[in-house]
């Protein structure tokens, strides 16, 4: 028992000196068995990301400089850039691109503001909290393309439960209507549904970074004499840095990889209202079979999401020292 | 001021404020459960009820008929199967495949380790959009394309970096000198890692299996890309082909209700640890 109280620090001194060693250019046997045995525990996952990760996305990017039709061609064409060229100029990638943004912006904002207002009342620890909190959460397990079918039943003019509601219990038969008909109402059901299926994970990523905050802070606030209002921008908005860098890359990342929901409600459609930047690399590759194209577009949509996640980080950050 | 609990001194506690965030709160959980509800309430109703105008929401008559259906036509039992098969051999992989891997990362750190690990992570980033066609020309070449290992496969490769960033912090914290006592009593490495630490991450490993169950439980579009025929395909993307067929609406809603229910299920078993899993994994990592 005793040798073994004794055994850790003498260790670590033991794994100091041999690391020492290695960097010396020789390894104690030990020490190199252990790296080859960490190297042989990652391998099979290593095999998995790289045979479906990385190798498609070096594929990808070669294919995206070629033209390459899947069902006529045998094998790519080398076309250089064209492809890239071909996409900005491309009024339906420019389409796509624009419905993208409109959805990306709304479906931010609105997401970021009311799971950061239901993270503030759940802080609170009201009586049924608890409940709360599993109602609100509980959507984010339902397979989101089942939820869309619900949906699309939830819309649906004639039987629906929407227009039911608004026209024989609020009493307002004039707001009725067929919701995926008109490519506004479409755009907006889209963004519900995303906001169904994604509000309760960003109310738990908000919900801990408030009770991270430490409860000192809070208090001074008070004792300053701070306002609601005050508080929050000054002190809570301030505090919550770090979690603004996990939910808005959240954010931003769901943004601009939607493709469940307008592929379940609409199609894309009526006429292309609804049809995102993902879909129409799908329906390029799928339904059209041009593969190099297909590529190119994809990179675009990556090189997108790589700025605005730094973008988004950049805004988190900001005066981030300042403050502190 | 002693007197006052925690949770009161952290914000102002006003009647009217308090009012507000019990409404809103109601609201939203209100407004999250009720398209589930219907749904269910809607398998229950009778095939004509549905269409009634105008609807009503509970059902007029109950009646168990549109299961009875489910189970009797048989039409569904292939995307069961496929979502099932798919569902529990991925599963399986991902937890034996970051357990691995997070204690290599953890534990056996080797040159690059740091830079393979990042570059793992940052695959959480990449839109599947760009890796779909090099998947579906590969599948294709290798005669993977609508089978369920065809399936498996990706799915596995897509939720390994996330288990392995949850499995990697797990045995992190997992002290060294539990390990080094079993060093001493002569265990080697491979055996050491299953009889030892493995067994004292069950909680990172309940976490990757609930999350790994979501994900490639509802997991769309790697499906609707590399199941082309029906019979391929999982509940999430061959329950989406009946979305226009009207008249199976009754029989739909049983189905949709069947198949978020394990999902839902397991979340009620298991919140607490998915709540407090999430929000670690997010943060701290």
């Amino acid at each position: 028992m005793t040798a073994r109280t004794l055994e850790p620090p003498l260790s670590r001194a033991d794994d100091t000196v041999s690391v020492m060693i290695a960097s010396g250019g020789r390894q104690s046997p030990q020490k190199r068995r252990d790296r080859v045995a960490g190297m042989l525990f990652v391998l099979p996952a290593a095999v998995f990301i790289f045979a479906f990760m990385l190798f498609p996305l070096v594929y990808s990017g070669y294919l995206s400089l070629t033209r390459y039709n899947f069902v006529r061609q045998s094998t790519p064409e080398f076309i250089g850039l064209d492809n890239f060229a071909r996409a900005l100029q491309d009024p339906i990638v420019l389409t796509a691109f624009a419905n993208t943004a409109v959805y990306a912006v709304s479906y931010f904002v609105i997401v970021m503001v009311v799971s950061l207002s239901i993270a503030m009342m759940l802080f609170r620890k009201l009586r049924f909290s608890t409940f709360y909190q599993s109602a609100i959460f509980m959507p984010i397990v339902v397979p989101l393309s089942l939820a869309g079918l619900i949906f699309v039943w939830i819309l649906q003019p004639n039987y629906g439960l929407l227009n039911h509601l608004l026209a024989n219990v609020f009493g307002l038969p004039g707001l009725a209507q067929a919701w995926l008909s008109d490519g506004t109402t479409a755009m907006a059901a889209i963004v519900v549904l995303s906001l169904w299926a994604t509000i309760g994970f960003l109310t738990i990523l908000f919900l801990s970074g408030l009770q991270a905050i430490p409860e000192e802070i809070l208090e001074a606030a008070e004792i300053d004499g701070a306002g609601g209002w005050r508080r929050f921008t000054e002190i809570i908005i301030p505090s919550l840095r770090p979690t603004f860098v996990i939910t808005g890359t959240w954010g931003v990342l769901h943004s601009l990889k939607v493709f469940v929901e307008p592929m379940v409600l609409t199609d894309g459609g009526p006429g292309t209202s609804t049809l995102v930047l993902y879909q129409h690399i799908y329906v390029t590759a799928f339904n059209y079979f041009d593969m190099g194209y297909a590529s190119a577009i994809g990179y675009l949509l990556g090189a997108l999401i790589l700025a605005l996640v730094g973008l988004n980080y950049v805004v988190s950050m900001w005066k981030a020292d300042k403050d502190v | 001021m002693s007197d006052r609990s925690l949770a009161q001194r952290r914000l102002p506690t006003g009647v009217t404020s308090r009012i507000v965030s019990h409404v809103g709160l109601a609201l939203a959980a209100l407004l999250c459960l009720a398209p589930v509800l219907y749904i269910v309430l809607n398998s229950f109703k009778k095939p004509e009820d549905i269409f009634q105008v105008p609807p009503s929401i509970l059902p007029v008559r109950w009646t168990a008929e549109n299961y009875e259906s489910v189970f009797a036509s048989g039409g569904f039992t292939a995307y069961f199967t496929n979502t099932v098969v798919i569902t529990v051999v991925g599963v399986g992989l991902v937890v034996i495949l970051s357990s691995l891997a997070g204690y290599g990362f953890a534990k056996l750190p080797f040159r690059g380790s740091g830079m393979l690990f990042a570059g793992i992570l940052a695959t959480l980033t990449l839109p599947l959009a760009i890796l779909l066609v090099p998947m579906f020309i590969m599948e294709n070449a290798t005669g993977l394309l609508n089978t369920q290992l065809g399936l498996v496969l990706p799915n596995v490769a897509v939720c390994l970096p996330f288990a392995i960033l949850i499995m990697r912090k797990h045995f992190a914290d997992i002290p060294k000198e539990i390990e080094d006592a079993a060093e001493m009593d002569g265990a080697g490495r491979f055996r050491r890692w299953w009889l030892v630490m493995v067994p004292l991450t069950r909680n990172g490993m309940i976490l990757v299996t609930v999350i790994t169950t979501y994900s490639i439980w509802g997991e769309y579009t790697l499906a609707k890309t590399l199941a082309t025929v029906p019979q391929a395909m999982p509940l999430s993307v061959g329950l989406t082909l009946l979305k226009s067929e009207v008249w199976e609406y009754g029989v739909l809603a049983a189905v949709i209700t069947l198949a978020i229910l394990p999902p839902i299920i397991i979340f009620l078993i298991f919140q607490r640890k998915i709540v407090d899993g999430v929000t670690q994994g997010a943060v701290k990592g």
